[in-house]
């Protein structure tokens, strides 16, 4: 018998089609890459959230690497993630920083964040949960997380001493999370 | 109790696709006419317990049995019963009973409506689908059961049907639209069957072409309808997304549409073999393929169900099988078959091949829309993004020499013909066509857009040619005289000028404004003057809201009182919107009713639409065709039985 070869093309293109298919369905469709991994943090001129007098700017932040990590009180995610980055600042040192993003600050419509509020809140919360943060950046107008291409929070990265982003991560950062996709990163970070 | 009852209903059945599977099989291979016989019968049996098990599921439903977790998932007892029926295939599970339901539904239709067929070829199809069959009931019964218990803490209340869900379209679209989808199974049967036996002649294409017009019909009604649906109950007033679950419904309905006319060919010309048994299987392979990416969770859709990898893998298996295992039985025995009808360049036949050029692009461009950001991604390129202006272009290229070829191609002779006598008509229907289009837009509208005239133009490009050919056919022909199949075509071609008009238009002249209106306020838009009359309370069986009564005037005559509402469904904690819609012929209002603002006044979108209803109208018409060729004389007496018309023709009205 003979056989064509151009009949066989259409099961040919099937079977490569079925092989994405596989593939696919084991991985998240939602998931977006980032960005910004692999470019250099942003430049920044924000005040510290406990002490609106003390400026940060990407030059403080530079020549440790650190973990840089969105967050807001009324986050609850959030609050899951305090005893985890709290246990991972105490057991391998990882510097961690936080970047308070508030909700409701929205001057164009008549809405100013309460501060001193904040601060309380703030206290309030990590002298229950644990505090694994170094300081907080206030980015009230949200140009730091524009930047940074935040979707909410919270939302974690990994910057090394050179200033250069190296992960980013959408979610909470948990046992599972950190030992699979940023403790690997971490540990080859300068 | 009853639940139980339906669930060894179902293994029953599954028992039933075994044996339909095997039996056949070994009376074919031994030439036992007795085992042979017991095919249409399995088939019968199949479909009464499949049948059983539904009944089973909607009586769950409507009783409010929250012990069955598909029921405390997906209903609720303040349900109105309408919709708890529509919730026992509002679920995964409860949808693939459906399925099957209209699987066994048509095996059970070949079974009784094939008794003319010689007895070995009636046998390979059932058997075909009975192999089909076993696959899908080992997915229900072992990972999608319906009937599975919530015992022994069951709730005391169900967690509702989102209310999106809870629309007449509900009722009507998912059952359209899997006749269609599983009806492509039975031409797919019977091209397996016509490969298995070798028998390929001109005979499979005969018999497999009124059952794929009657799918074919099914499918294009279901999703004209869903598109409908999504329009009137979406509240934003779009009525195509391109989302990838209307697209895998779309590539099927390509297939089939380049599988009805090629299987015209085959049978009429002895031409074409080959490739319609390839399009035979492809039309039911892309039914599966969307099944999949609707059920798998591998794209991102509106439509998905709750995804899980295990009934993922389970299916992709099943597509594997199926749609890999008949790919490699035609790249075996199609090199087989000679297609001995000859052509010239100019004839029928080739109009006919580009027909399905055309369309097999047209499925091939979706087909690449919509995996190929999965594949872009999957191979490491990051993710993109396709969206409507890629398919909406595509389509514009594609759409104008499709037309145009719809115009001419009935009237090019079978065999041969000569080109020359294709020079006077068309020209001047060409030229009546955009001069009748330009007046009507100018008249209309006040204003030309390019697409708008060039839609209107293939509009009546299409009409004119099918009149001119219909007046033709007649002084031949008497009317009464010509076959029913040839006002398929009419019909099918009308209709989808009219779809074409209708999307041109739509597209082009659709008009919206955002408007803050306080009650008793009053707003002017594209002539129309509309009054905020007033707000009331609205008190639904499982929902409260608000309607606004809106009155529309134009010109001091009155138009139409519309009530635009916002309901609260409390048991999912959903805000819907109840868009209003005034709809004729030749224009929608559609408004949609927005959020109250802070100074008491509320945001209101208002839409006119002129001929977006052509679009539906259209999409019927072309499903009616579908049941004029299954009503075609020729296929009334080889069936001997005048039951299949009515009974065909009723289901798709």
């Amino acid at each position: 018998m003979k056989y064509k070869l151009s009949l066989f093309l259409p099961l040919f293109i099937f079977v490569i089609l079925v092989g994405f298919l596989l593939k696919g369905l084991f991985s998240d469709p939602r998931q977006r890459d980032s960005a910004v991994v692999g470019k250099s943090f942003p430049e920044f001129q924000l005040p510290d959230l406990m002490n609106e007098e003390k400026v940060h700017s990407l030059q403080t932040l530079r020549g440790e690497k650190v973990l840089l990590n969105v967050w807001g009180t009324w986050c609850i995610t959030c609050k899951y993630e305090l005893p985890f980055l709290t246990k991972i600042k105490t057991e391998y040192g990882v510097k961690v920083v936080g970047i308070y993003y508030d909700q409701n600050h929205a001057p164009e419509f008549g809405q100013f964040a309460n501060i001193p509020q904040i601060q309380v809140e703030v206290k309030q919360l990590l002298a229950q949960l644990g505090d694994p943060y170094q300081f907080h950046i206030l980015d009230l107008d949200r140009t730091l997380s524009l930047d940074l291409g935040v979707t909410g929070a919270p939302e974690t990265f990994l910057m090394d001493s050179n200033g250069v982003i190296k992960a980013h991560h959408m979610g909470d950062v948990n046992e599972r999370v950190w030992r699979d996709k940023l403790a690997p990163i971490w540990n080859e970070m300068q | 109790m009853i639940p139980e009852l339906g669930n060894f209903a179902l293994y029953i059945a599954f028992g039933f696709s075994l044996l339909l599977s095997i039996l056949p099989f070994i009376g074919l291979r031994k030439s036992n006419m007795g085992l042979m016989q017991t095919a249409p019968n399995l088939a019968v049996g199949l479909f009464v317990f499949t049948l059983f098990a539904f009944l089973c599921l909607v009586f769950a439903f409507v009783t409010d049995d929250f012990t069955v977790l598909n029921v405390a998932q997906n209903s609720n007892s303040a349900l109105p019963v309408q919709y708890k029926f529509a919730a026992s295939f509002g679920s995964h599970e409860g949808s693939f009973l459906l399925w099957l339901l209209m699987q066994s539904g048509w095996a059970c239709a070949v079974a009784v409506w094939s008794k003319s067929l010689p007895t070995t070829m009636r046998t390979r199809v059932l058997m075909v689908i009975g192999w089909i069959c076993v696959g899908f009931y080992a997915y229900i019964i072992t990972v999608s059961n319906p009937f599975d218990r919530t015992l022994p803490f069951f709730p005391v209340d169900g967690a509702d049907l989102n209310p999106l869900l809870q629309d007449i379209g509900m009722i009507i679209h998912p059952p359209l639209l899997y006749m269609g989808y599983v009806g492509m199974s039975i031409c797919f049967s019977f091209a397996i069957a016509a490969l298995l036996s070798g028998d390929l002649d001109s005979t499979w294409a005969k018999w497999s072409r009124p059952w794929t017009a009657v799918a074919w019909g099914f499918l294009t009604l279901g999703i004209t309808i869903g598109s409908w649906w999504a329009y009137s109950e979406l509240g934003w007033g779009g009525w195509w997304f391109w989302d990838p679950v209307e697209n895998a419904s779309l590539m099927p309905w390509l297939v089939a549409t380049a599988l009805l006319h090629s299987l015209a060919v085959a049978e009429k010309r002895n031409a074409f073999k080959s490739w319609t048994v390839f399009l035979a299987i492809a039309s039911f392979s892309l039914s599966l393929l969307g099944t999949f990416l609707v059920r798998s969770g591998v794209i991102v859709s509106v439509h998905a169900f709750a995804t899980d990898p295990a009934r993922g893998v389970f299916i992709l298996v099943l597509l594997a099988i199926v749609i890999g295992g008949s790919l490699l039985l035609y790249s075996l025995k199609a090199g087989l078959i000679k297609s001995v009808g000859k052509f010239s360049i100019f004839s029928r036949e080739s109009s006919l091949w580009l027909n399905n050029v055309f369309l097999v692009a047209a499925t091939i461009i979706v087909l690449l829309g919509t995996l190929l950001p999965l594949v872009h991604k999957e191979i490491g390129l990051g993710t993109i993004s396709i969206g409507e202006p890629f398919f909406n272009q595509m389509f514009t290229y594609l759409i104008v020499p499709f037309a145009l070829l719809i115009g001419i191609a009935p009237h090019i002779r079978w065999k041969q013909d000569k080109p020359n006598k294709f020079v006077a008509t068309p020209l001047i229907i060409c030229l009546a066509s955009v001069a009748l289009s330009y007046l009507w837009l100018v008249v209309e509208f006040g204003e030309v857009k390019g697409l708008a005239w060039l839609s209107t133009s293939l509009f009546w490009w299409i009409i004119l040619f099918t009149a001119v050919e219909l007046v033709k056919t007649t002084q031949k022909v008497r009317l009464t005289k010509l076959p029913l199949s040839h006002f398929a075509m009419v019909l099918g071609h009308v209709g989808l000028a009219f779809v074409i008009a209708g999307v041109g238009l739509t597209s082009q002249y659709s008009t919206e404004r955002d408007v803050k209106m306080f009650v008793g306020g009053s707003e002017s838009f594209s002539g129309f003057d509309f009054k905020f009359v007033k707000l009331q309370d609205v008190k639904g069986p499982n929902y409260d809201g608000w309607a606004a009564q809106i009155d529309i005037t134009q010109q001091g005559q009155e138009v139409s009182t519309l009530l635009a509402e916002k309901r609260f469904y409390p048991v999912q904690r959903n805000t819907m919107t109840e868009a209003a819609i005034d709809a004729t012929f030749f224009r929608d209002i559609y408004i949609s009713l927005g959020e109250q603002l802070p100074d008491k006044g509320w945001a209101l979108r208002l839409h006119l639409k002129p001929y977006v209803r052509w679009f539906w109208f259209g999409g019927i018409v072309v499903a009616f065709a579908g049941a004029l060729i299954v009503a075609d004389k020729r296929y009334r007496q080889q069936k001997s039985s005048v039951r299949v018309r009515s009974s065909a023709a009723a289901e798709i009205v």
